[in-house]
């Protein structure tokens, strides 16, 4: 494991999963593939920790879940953003720029 | 919120279909895993673990995954409640001391509470209850009297109905009684004079019929009755056709115009201020029918004033608008005469009926409270001690994946179950309670035929068990979850022994628990010692062997003085003639029977103080023989002869306060005292009678005059009582002086018997209620404590086996082992006694309107329950103490 690999900071994966639905609905496996490639293999999930988060934004209503059949023709479970969980995704978005410009601000004038 | 719920709803009850899909949901990851790195040259094998080592413990995330879900809760609820009630199922022993313990202390609890509940919270049956008030006279400062409410005048009544704007109505009442004649056997009613307006200011409507006008209530046109519902139902079994019929009340024809709901008996005695006397339960009322007028010489003060208030208007205001008038009324006699005699205090109903039990109730409610609280420390550590033996269980939990947090769930689940049924089984034991309260709680006691298990007692009771629960699931759960897991595990197959934290838990919960026993068993000693110091109080009289009842006589049959005396004097004659009656007397106010008549006095030679205090003394008829019939006491001179007529010289007997009072150093015997008022003639005082109470065992006697019933000015003497000393049975009795009157007039009822004893007893009925409850919940919370020690003691004997074991070997006595684990307990609870006295030495300085004679730091009490609790102490760890010293060496250094 390169070792240059930092942990999610709490919070942050229930944006990350937001935002990789956003591109298009996308099973347990593939998102985890999806947000290694996305950042460059520098954050790490434990992959077993999505699904929690997966179920508990399903039961907010952010997501939901439809099984279908993926490329190579087996049964998955496909999550896709709710129209809640777009606005929701907008919310943290800018949530999350205005918290790492305000923590950037304060690291770089000190 | 609602998608959510059915949601969780939706994943519990199709949960196998759920878990199912979750299972081949994460198995896919794993699997697409495998594959990809498959991809990249690995052995099947080794791609698999690589897979399942990315992914993290499968069991974890299954479970977190149902947690996400929110199944979670509901799921694992049931799945604790089963096993709790498995648990509990397993140790029956165990369980039943816990829910014992808690229904005892739930019980009592709610018991108090529906008292609590009935006579502070729930609203007094009149609509708009806010809105009554009395607007009581005020006895001037410093006068003694026991109570502050006198009595208003009638010119003082009709200038209120007339100028008073605060109030919407306004009424007058006063006590009368009645005799029902014309059927049958007569009888005595307990009825009420009231002005029309006082039906209107309770607000109350009548079942049947109708309440007074304004015309019935003008003199000579008063012969109209309404009568009290259960009086209707027994007297004329509900006849609804009664209405307009009449009845005959002290042999005047009087017509029925309504019938009042069921329940209603305003007033009632013991809501009453204690300068009134008002039947227990009024059966009938009549119109008041006041004369207009000018004030009349000498005109007694007897009503009560009750008023409903206009809307919008506060009391104060009222009272505002009261002082005006009292003002106007004081300076309408000349030269200040009157000062200080008008003054008034407008008292809300709410305030009137609950104002003396507030305090001794909210004491009660208090100290059962605390009984609740040891009674849930001493379950907390026994809960504790038990969950001790289970360590292993939590650790090997804790090593499965159990978070703390999941451990204190299922631990507080296991102490909710026992508490809720020790709660269920509380609310029965509350039922009891409260009948036996309605049965032996004190008569005087208002509302109290209102108590019920309602609603909010439910919820009280409901909420007590939830609460205990929590707490004294809490602190094993606290307990436990500190536990260190490697080390419980290290520990293997060895017993554990109990981690610091909950060792230090037990001990905390026993020294409070100590502490508390010792404030309420402090709280109960004070009682009792004022309640029986009270008791040995002398209270002027003997009640053993008397007998009282009521006479009343109608006053168109006796109309004047002469008609009355000659009645009484017949009647006293054919009492003391009957075989069994030793002797017998009237009196107008009996001792300890509630207030007397009082009165100005002059005393001619008496030059009064530069302050000018009124010369004031309580002002009582008697018959010769009084003084010998109740066993009170002549200190000089003589008492009452049957040659103490009209005719002869005026005389009175004063009480021993009067003549220290107003003759200090002297000898008033030969003296002159007389009435305030110069139309009445002076009396001669011939003897000097113990002081005989009349409110309560606790008053300080005030300055009493009696005068002979033949040589009486005023009051009427229409209803007397009558004392008998007799060594018959009260039926004996009772026959006896039914002969005795009925040979003399067949239409006189005797009423109200009791023996004079029962009245003492009703006096002290409130304070022996408080101390008995005190005492019950003194020694349930000592038998607690006792328990609570024995158990933390035992513990820690069967603990220390091994290190028993070792000072035996090296030569330690038995004696020296015994009193190790003696001073182990004699710590603890010198401890608990040190933090009880702090606390008591606070507490008890509240409650000293509740004592007698006793200081609320009394050393006496203080140092006995010491002595009480050091001894309980003791014997709870006598038995562990004995067992250590049996330890034998040998069995003990192999015992792990």
């Amino acid at each position: 494991m390169p070792a240059d690999r930092i942990e999610l900071p709490q919070g942050t994966l229930d944006l990350l999963i937001l935002r990789t639905l956003a591109l298009e609905p996308q099973h347990g496996w593939a998102i985890s593939e999806r947000v290694q490639q996305i950042s460059k293999d520098v954050l790490q999930i434990q992959q077993g920790s999505l699904y929690p988060a997966l179920h508990r934004l399903e039961r907010r209503g952010w997501i939901k879940a439809h099984w279908g059949t993926s490329d190579n023709n087996r049964r998955a479970k496909y999550y896709e953003l709710t129209r809640t969980g777009r606005k929701q995704l907008a919310v943290e978005r800018t949530a999350w720029k205005k918290l790492t410009a305000a923590v950037a601000q304060i690291l770089e004038s000190a | 919120m609602f998608s959510d719920v059915l949601f969780r709803l939706k994943s519990l009850f199709r949960r196998n279909k759920v878990e199912s899909e979750l299972a081949e949901e994460l198995h896919a990851h794993i699997e697409r895993e495998t594959e990809k790195l498959l991809k990249v040259g690995m052995s099947r094998e080794d791609a698999h673990r690589r897979a399942r080592l990315l992914f993290g413990g499968f069991d974890k995330v299954n479970e977190e995954c149902r947690e996400a879900r929110g199944v979670y809760l509901l799921e694992t609820l049931l799945q604790d409640l089963r096993y709790a009630a498995r648990t509990l199922r397993k140790n029956p022993g165990f369980t039943a001391v816990v829910v014992l313990t808690l229904a005892l202390g739930i019980g009592a609890s709610t018991t108090v509470f529906s008292i609590v509940n009935t006579v502070l919270l729930n609203p007094l049956p009149y609509p708009a209850v806010e809105q009554i008030v009395f607007p009581w006279r005020l006895a001037p400062r410093g006068l003694q009297l026991g109570y502050n409410e006198i009595p208003w005048g009638r010119t003082e009544f009709l200038l209120f109905s007339k100028e008073l704007k605060t109030f919407q109505s306004l009424g007058a009442f006063k006590s009368d009684s009645f005799n029902l004649t014309g059927a049958g056997e007569p009888i005595r009613l307990n009825g009420l004079r009231a002005s029309a307006g006082f039906f209107h200011a309770l607000g109350t409507s009548p079942a049947l019929g109708r309440t007074f006008t304004s015309e019935e209530d003008a003199p000579g046109h008063e012969r109209v009755v309404v009568l009290g519902y259960s009086f209707w139902r027994e007297r004329f079994n509900g006849d609804a056709n009664l209405i307009g019929r009449s009845v005959e009340l002290n042999g005047a024809s009087y017509t029925v115009v309504g019938v009042m709901p069921d329940g209603f008996s305003f007033p009632h005695a013991e809501e009453m201020p204690g300068g009134f006397t008002f039947a227990r339960n009024v059966q009938i009322w009549v119109p008041l029918a006041l004369s207009a007028g000018p004030p009349i010489p000498g005109e007694a003060s007897e009503l009560a004033v009750i008023g409903r208030l206009k809307n919008g208007i506060s009391i104060s205001e009222a009272q505002a608008e009261m002082n005006l008038m009292t003002t106007r009324i004081e300076n309408q006699f000349p030269n200040g005469l009157a000062k200080g005699w008008y003054n008034s205090r407008v008292t809300s109903m709410t305030q009137q009926v609950t104002g003396d039990t507030r305090r001794p109730l909210l004491l009660i409610l208090g100290a059962v409270g605390i009984v609740l609280l040891i009674a849930c420390s001493n379950v907390a550590s026994l809960v504790l001690a038990r969950s001790l033996g289970r360590n292993r269980e939590f650790t090997l939990r804790a090593a499965l994946g159990a978070g703390r947090a999941r451990v204190a769930r299922q631990l507080l689940t296991e102490s909710l179950l026992p508490a809720v049924i020790g709660g269920t089984l509380g609310i029965a034991f509350a039922e009891v309670g409260i009948h036996f309260v309605k049965v032996f709680g004190p008569a005087n006691l208002p509302r109290l035929h209102e108590v019920v298990l309602d609603f909010r007692v439910l919820a009280f009771a409901a909420g007590c068990s939830i609460l205990t629960g929590i707490l004294f699931g809490l602190s094993p759960a606290i307990g436990m979850s500190r536990t260190d897991l490697a080390e419980s595990l290290n520990q293997g197959g060895q017993r554990v022994s109990g981690s610091g934290a909950s060792s230090r838990i037990r001990k905390t919960l026993l020294v409070c628990e100590i502490a508390l026993a010792f404030v309420l068993v402090i709280v109960a000693g004070l009682l009792a010692q004022s309640f029986f110091r009270l008791l040995s109080v002398d209270a002027g009289f003997h009640a053993d062997h008397v007998l009282t009842f009521e006479l009343s006589l109608p006053e168109l049959k006796y109309p004047d003085q002469q008609h009355i005396a000659a009645l009484y004097q017949h009647a006293l004659h054919s009492l003391q003639s009957q075989p069994g009656i030793e002797s017998a007397a009237i009196v107008e106010t009996l001792p300890i029977g509630g207030a007397t008549e009082s009165t100005g006095i002059r005393i001619p030679d008496w030059t009064p103080s530069k302050n000018g205090a009124r010369r004031y003394a309580n002002y009582t008829i008697a018959s010769p023989g009084f003084f010998a019939t109740v066993g009170a006491p002549i200190l000089r001179g003589r008492e009452f002869l049957e040659s103490d007529t009209a005719t002869s010289m005026p005389v009175t007997v004063i009480n021993d306060a009067m003549a220290k009072k107003f003759w200090p150093g002297q000898d008033p015997i030969g003296k002159q005292v007389g009435p305030g008022s110069p139309q009445y003639p002076l009396e001669t005082i011939v003897g000097i009678a113990a002081d005989v109470k009349h409110l309560s065992l606790r008053e300080e006697p005030g300055p009493e005059m009696y005068v002979p019933y033949m040589q009486k000015v005023w009051p009427s003497l229409l209803t007397m009582e009558v004392v008998l000393r007799t060594r018959l049975d009260v039926a004996g009795a009772v026959t006896s002086a039914r002969n005795a009157i009925r040979a003399i007039d067949a239409d006189l009822p005797i009423a109200n018997v009791r023996p004079l004893a029962s009245l003492v007893d009703d006096s002290v009925a409130q304070p022996k209620f408080s101390m008995l409850l005190l005492a019950a919940f003194g020694a349930f919370a000592l038998i607690l404590a006792c328990i609570g020690i024995y158990g933390v003691i035992s513990y820690s004997v069967a603990q220390r086996t091994r290190e028993i074991g070792v000072r035996v070997a090296l030569g330690a006595s038995r004696s020296n082992i015994f009193g190790m684990i003696i001073g182990q307990g004699a710590r603890l609870a010198g401890l608990g006694i040190a933090i009880g006295i702090a606390v008591a030495l606070g507490a008890t300085k509240m409650m000293s309107s509740f004592l007698y004679e006793v200081r609320p730091a009394d050393p006496t009490t203080f140092a006995a329950v010491c002595v009480i609790l050091m001894s309980v102490a003791a014997l709870a760890c006598y038995l562990p103490a004995r067992r250590a010293t049996r330890v034998d060496p040998l069995v003990a250094l192999r015992h792990d």
